[in-house]
């Protein structure tokens, strides 16, 4: 028996865009564990071909460090703090921090077109196929943080880097600003996600737009490099705040500006709020659409 | 997605689903390319999107009291699909309510869902976690439902992709009937498997009935529907146009069709 499902239900036209919310995220929150396994299964299938299978998840990003390591220690020539390794450790960071973002997004904008099938056949909030991406990209995103914590134990040891900070009480606010990056990478990929049901090539388009995105957020240059009104350009940009506090905690040692904080808060409660609108309120025309 | 109303306490007790004056259209587009660039392009030109209604059902009223087991004929585009998956909740009405009164569970495309590189037994555990179920829930019948689908010896743990057509159609449907729904959905399901198996999906579904559970059934096997039905309806270019025996309705459409009576154009058509 299918227990906790609605026994009784009504279908009607809403005289609204948005079905009645209450009922939609009791469902959603009901049936939160088909959106782990999906992910789960998914990743299963996904590594089943590899013979190394999930060892991918530690390889890649060490791969990630081995090339930014000669790219910045060798080949430029070590400049900045610690003959380049301060440098190296926030470019890491950054990218591994914005790697999380990108693969909820790219995976989550996929994830109804390829998930056509199940929408023909089964009734469920659709925005539990975008959730099970998300999981998927935080599965790839946790092995980076040892692997980052590694690196830095690796850099003190041998390298006798001590412009990194060691254990600060910064460090407790990493919890809630990945909680954000959550909130606003899901958001985003919901957005994604319902603009890739009506144009197609949206995806395709995303993967440009992330690259730029990539290149103008403080990742591959640092926050401090912007001055006066430059520094709005922190600000403009979704993922900027949470990057630029990120790299404040990890690099610098300090808590998070006010500022930071807020520009956080604001970008995750915007993308969720517009994101889960514009989904929510399309989700029931998807079945026609795929 | 479903949405919760008070109003269902209008609804007899005795029926499984109410549909009252349902209508259901809706929008495609015309545009062979979904894309950007078409928009842009089009946005460009001072354009509009060129879209076509469909009426896919229209003005349907409908009681099906619980353990009826409901045939659905009508030839293709006549929006028998699409009444299924209103009556499933996928999509949604134009105008008009449909009540139901139970869970439900769907086969509405055989082996819809299924992950080819996983096995059948993973296939089996995300296809009960689409259908509501919980995965303490779906382990519990993983056993019985393999059994049911009666694959030969190891074959519910090797990937899907291995699986001939036959052997997918029966995990799909083995899936379907052994979640102990309220009320089953089958669209086109019917043809799973070989004569044996055919002969147990149909006892299994005599069973459900029994346990006063309800059955819509799509089929173009119109044997099949007089077999199995108690009730039956025949459905045309979106509106519903005779109810009854699923003997006099399975009779009045193949005289529509002009096929006549032949026992085996029954099974064909």
């Amino acid at each position: 028996m299918i227990e906790g499902a609605n026994k009784f239900q009504v279908f009607e036209p809403h005289s609204s865009t948005l079905p009645p919310l209450r009922p939609y995220f009791r469902e959603f929150w009901r049936r939160r564990e088909f959106s782990t396994e999906l992910s789960k299964f998914s990743d299963k299938a996904e590594y089943l071909e590899s013979k190394l299978g999930k060892v991918w998840l530690v390889l890649n990003p060490l791969f990630l460090a081995v090339v930014y390591f000669l790219l910045v220690t060798v080949i430029q020539g070590g400049r900045g703090q610690s003959g380049g390794f301060t440098t190296l450790c926030h470019i890491l960071i950054g990218l591994f921090t914005f790697y999380f973002a990108q693969n909820t997004i790219l995976l989550g904008a996929h994830s109804i077109t390829s998930g056509g099938s199940l929408i023909l056949n089964q009734a469920f909030p659709r925005a539990l196929l975008p959730l099970s991406s998300a999981i998927s990209a935080a599965k790839q995103f946790l092995p980076t943080i040892p692997i980052y914590v590694l690196i830095v134990v690796i850099g003190k040891l041998f390298f006798n880097d001590s412009s990194l900070p060691g254990l600060t009480i910064s460090y407790v606010v990493l919890p809630l600003l990945f909680l954000l990056l959550v909130v606003t990478s899901f958001g985003l990929s919901l957005l994604f996600a319902t603009m890739n049901v009506y144009f197609r090539d949206t995806t395709k388009l995303l993967t440009y737009i992330m690259r730029i995105w990539l290149y103008a957020s403080p990742v591959l240059w640092q926050p401090d490099m912007l001055n006066g009104w430059h520094r709005v350009i922190l600000y403009l940009n979704p993922l900027g705040p949470i990057l630029s506090a990120n790299s404040r905690i990890w690099i610098d040692g300090l808590l998070p500006t006010l500022s930071q904080i807020i520009a956080c808060l604001f970008w995750a409660l915007f993308s969720f709020v517009l994101g889960a609108y514009f989904f929510i309120s399309r989700e029931r025309d998807f079945a026609v659409r795929i | 997605m479903p949405s919760a109303s008070k109003e269902i306490k209008s609804m007899p007790e005795n029926l499984a689903i109410k549909i009252e004056n349902l209508s259901i259209s809706y929008k495609i587009n015309v545009e062979s390319k979904k894309t950007l660039k078409n928009a842009i392009m089009r946005a460009s030109k001072g354009e509009r999107v060129r879209t076509r209604t469909v009426e896919a059902v229209k003005g349907l009223d409908l009681e099906i009291p619980h353990g009826s087991v409901v045939g659905i004929v009508g030839a293709n585009g006549a929006g028998k699909s699409t009444l299924m998956r209103a009556i499933a909740g996928i999509l949604p009405p134009t105008a008009g309510k449909i009540s139901v009164n139970g869970r439900i569970s769907t086969l509405l495309a055989l082996g819809v869902g299924f992950n080819k590189s996983l096995s059948g037994r993973d296939n089996i555990i995300l296809g009960g976690l689409a259908a509501g179920m919980s995965k303490a829930e779906i382990e519990g019948q993983t056993e019985a439902i393999a059994d049911f689908a009666d694959l030969p010896e190891g074959f519910i743990d090797m990937p899907v992709r291995t699986y001939s057509n036959g052997m997918y159609s029966r995990v799909a449907f083995a899936v379907a009937v052994n979640m102990t729904p309220d009320i089953l959905l089958l669209d086109e399901a019917l043809s799973a498997g070989d004569a044996a198996f055919k002969e147990k999906s149909f006892n299994r579904m005599r069973q459900l009935c029994d346990e006063a559970r309800t059955i819509l059934i799509v089929s173009h096997a119109l044997s099949s529907i007089n077999e199995l039905c108690n009730h039956a309806i025949w459905m045309h270019k979106g509106k519903m146009l005779a109810s009854g025996k699923p003997e006099e309705i399975t009779e009045q459409y193949l005289k529509f069709l002009n096929v006549g009576e032949l026992p085996s154009s029954y099974e064909d058509l």
